[in-house]
């Protein structure tokens, strides 16, 4: 009983992330957890790694900004764009969810 | 005043003292019925002596201590064996990611529930969104025009009249060197040339005097400094062999030589390279190209020797025949290379230009053994597997995309720079640049489009594919009367500087204008649109 629901978890984490990660434009998907861990990646080692820890460092930091700022508020999206592309980070108690995307110019 | 009980040792004076005192009062007050007269009234002193504390006197006695005495001897050691060892750190094991256990999935499914809609929209936002059309941030200081940094040169060489024949810049980026030596008719065996070097980063810098100079008994064609040693460099002579040096060590700079042997080319080199040993990769050999048709790879070998690892062979019979070429002359089957570019995505694939204006497709993993004249102690291979259709002259430089695996360009000496596609046989592009010899060609380290080419009347020109593929954006006047501009180099440490040497003996560093240095939004994409578009 327990195997049949982890698989369909399994298989609703993977079938969404693949609906991410087909959008126009979306290079990379991952989800990081609490502690800066990638555990889904649609990228490859070196380059999941190093965005997993720079990302996970930058949201706490924001967060603290917006909370120290207002303490009733709390950071719900961060978008950071770049020249080549942008990323998008979904924050939440336990996971990061990270997209880059290159939007059209 | 009634004691009742038996006073103590101790306070028995002080009972008693206080009798008299209390007495002494009573006898001088009236009783308290009678309030008499106030009148003054003198009291004894009281004194209480202590009987439990007697005088201190301050007692001494005298001690003495002394350390035994400290044994001293004398020994003496000496080594007999000694034994050199040396410390290498091996290049850093890339992290990989660590498997996380799938112990959670209930959590990440409903969390990418919560967030899937959010991201979903921001995504289709931002495909839509014009917000930041023409929107740019300028983070460094622009500047706007290409300007001299240095003027470079040695005074003897340029007194006997040599040109700069390559010029490299360190691992650093901090250390440019230029070989001299001729590229037209002069007296060869017997000049002797050098090989230059000047760090740019340091105060005090000389432009006439270089901070290294090694002397060569003969010309030096070309130049190549090693990929994470910052002060060896390797350089092929007139006379076929290849040497390397080490800069650092004024007194005896030369680490490894060819010598003359049965294996050394028998023709000039034309150019090095160093490429990471295959199962080491942090370790080099050197890679030598020569007119005798030969691509040897050397490794340094005990005693400062060069030793062959490797090597390949060019005949004219085994040549892929998918383009037609010119029919050789009888019995000549050498095909003289002039020219390498190693891919930067497939570290076995190189391109190699040829004296008969055609460039090969050529691969480090071929197996065909070639047809080869003259014995050599490693069998030699035939490397060609695609023949690119030729240009007008001999091919002096070809350079492959840092930025697109199938791109590279060849330049030669009808003064046309062809832009080819590793899978077809016609170049996409054809510019040309110049109405005397192209020398050289380098693609920019930092921007997709941009390339650079050396030409032989004396100027630097510097193409932006973006702008406009036919004419130069920018042309660099090197030399004032028009001699011949005979290699460049970009520095891929600090990207604005470009390095070109010219055939009166000077170097002169560029530095780019901003706009040459700074990627722009779309610039790899434009790449592949620029190989597609012109392939169709």
């Amino acid at each position: 009983m327990v195997n049949c629901l982890s698989d369909l978890f399994q298989a609703e984490v993977e079938e969404t992330l693949k609906r991410i990660q087909s959008h126009k434009g979306v290079i990379g998907t991952m989800v990081v957890n609490a502690e800066g861990i990638p555990i889904r990646t649609t990228l490859d080692n070196s380059m999941t790694v190093q965005y997993a820890g720079l990302l996970h460092q930058l949201t706490m930091k924001a967060r603290s900004t917006v909370r120290d700022i207002d303490p009733q508020n709390d950071l719900t999206f961060l978008r950071i764009r770049s020249k080549k592309h942008e990323i998008m980070v979904a924050p939440d108690k336990e996971y990061l969810l990270i997209v880059i995307q290159n939007p059209c110019e | 005043m009634v004691t009742r009980a038996r006073p103590s040792l101790l306070c028995l004076a002080g009972s008693a003292g206080a009798e008299t005192l209390a007495t002494g009062g009573a006898t001088g007050v009236e009783g308290p019925e009678r309030p008499g007269p106030l009148q003054d009234e003198t009291l004894g002193v009281a004194s209480v002596p202590s009987q439990w504390r007697g005088v201190q006197g301050i007692r001494g006695e005298t001690k003495s201590c002394q350390t035994a005495s400290i044994a001293t001897a004398e020994a003496s050691a000496q080594t007999r064996k000694c034994a050199d060892a040396e410390v290498q750190t091996e290049a850093p094991e890339p992290v990989g990611v660590p498997s996380v256990p799938w112990n959670d999935g209930a959590r990440l499914a409903a969390f990418l529930r919560r967030v899937e809609v959010m991201v979903t929209q921001e995504l289709n936002k931002n495909w839509q969104s014009h917000a930041f059309d023409g929107f740019e941030v300028n983070w460094a200081e622009q500047q706007q025009t290409v300007t001299c940094l240095h003027t470079l040169g040695y005074p003897p060489a340029q007194g006997q009249g040599l040109h700069v024949t390559s010029v490299s810049w360190n691992s650093t980026g901090s250390v440019v060197a230029c070989a001299y030596g001729r590229l037209d008719d002069g007296d060869w065996s017997t000049l002797k040339s050098f090989v230059c070097a000047w760090n740019l980063d340091r105060r005090g810098l000389n432009p006439q005097q270089p901070s290294a100079v090694v002397e060569v008994p003969s010309a030096v064609m070309c130049l190549a400094f090693h990929p994470t040693q910052p002060s060896h460099v390797a350089g092929g002579l007139y006379s076929g062999e290849v040497l390397v040096w080490d800069i650092s060590r004024p007194e005896d700079p030369l680490l490894w030589r060819t010598g003359l042997t049965d294996d050394t080319h028998t023709d000039p080199v034309y150019q090095v390279v160093w490429l990471p040993e295959p199962r080491h990769s942090h370790r080099f050999q050197v890679l030598s190209v020569a007119t005798d048709g030969k691509v040897l790879l050397w490794q340094g070998a005990g005693a400062g020797r060069l030793q062959l690892s490797a090597g390949f062979a060019l005949a004219v019979q085994q040549l892929p025949r998918n383009t037609k070429l010119k029919k050789p002359p009888r019995g000549e089957t050498e095909v003289g290379a002039t020219a390498v570019a190693f891919s930067s995505f497939d570290p076995s694939l190189f391109v190699l230009g040829t004296e008969g204006g055609y460039s090969l497709k050529c691969s480090l993993a071929a197996e065909e053994a070639a047809l080869a004249r003259t014995p050599s102690s490693v069998p030699l291979r035939a490397p060609a597997r695609f023949t690119f259709s030729p240009h007008g002259g001999p091919v002096y430089s070809v350079s492959c995309s840092p930025f697109h695996r199938n791109l590279f360009l060849s330049a030669g000496t009808d003064g046309h720079v062809h832009l080819y596609s590793m899978l077809q046989a016609q170049p996409l592009t054809s510019l040309q640049l110049s109405h005397k010899y192209l020398f050289a060609v380098r693609w920019s380290p930092v921007r997709p489009l941009v390339f650079a080419a050396a030409s032989g009347e004396g100027d630097v020109q510097l193409f932006d594919l973006q702008k406009s593929s036919q004419k130069p954006t920018v042309s660099i006047k090197q030399t004032q009367d028009e001699s011949p501009v005979y290699c460049l180099e970009f520095n891929r440490q600090q990207t604005k500087l470009l390095a070109a040497g010219d055939a009166k003996g000077t170097v002169k560093v560029w530095q780019l204008s901003t706009e040459f240095t700074e990627q722009g939004p779309r610039e790899t994409e434009d790449l592949d649109q620029l190989a597609a578009e012109v392939a169709a």
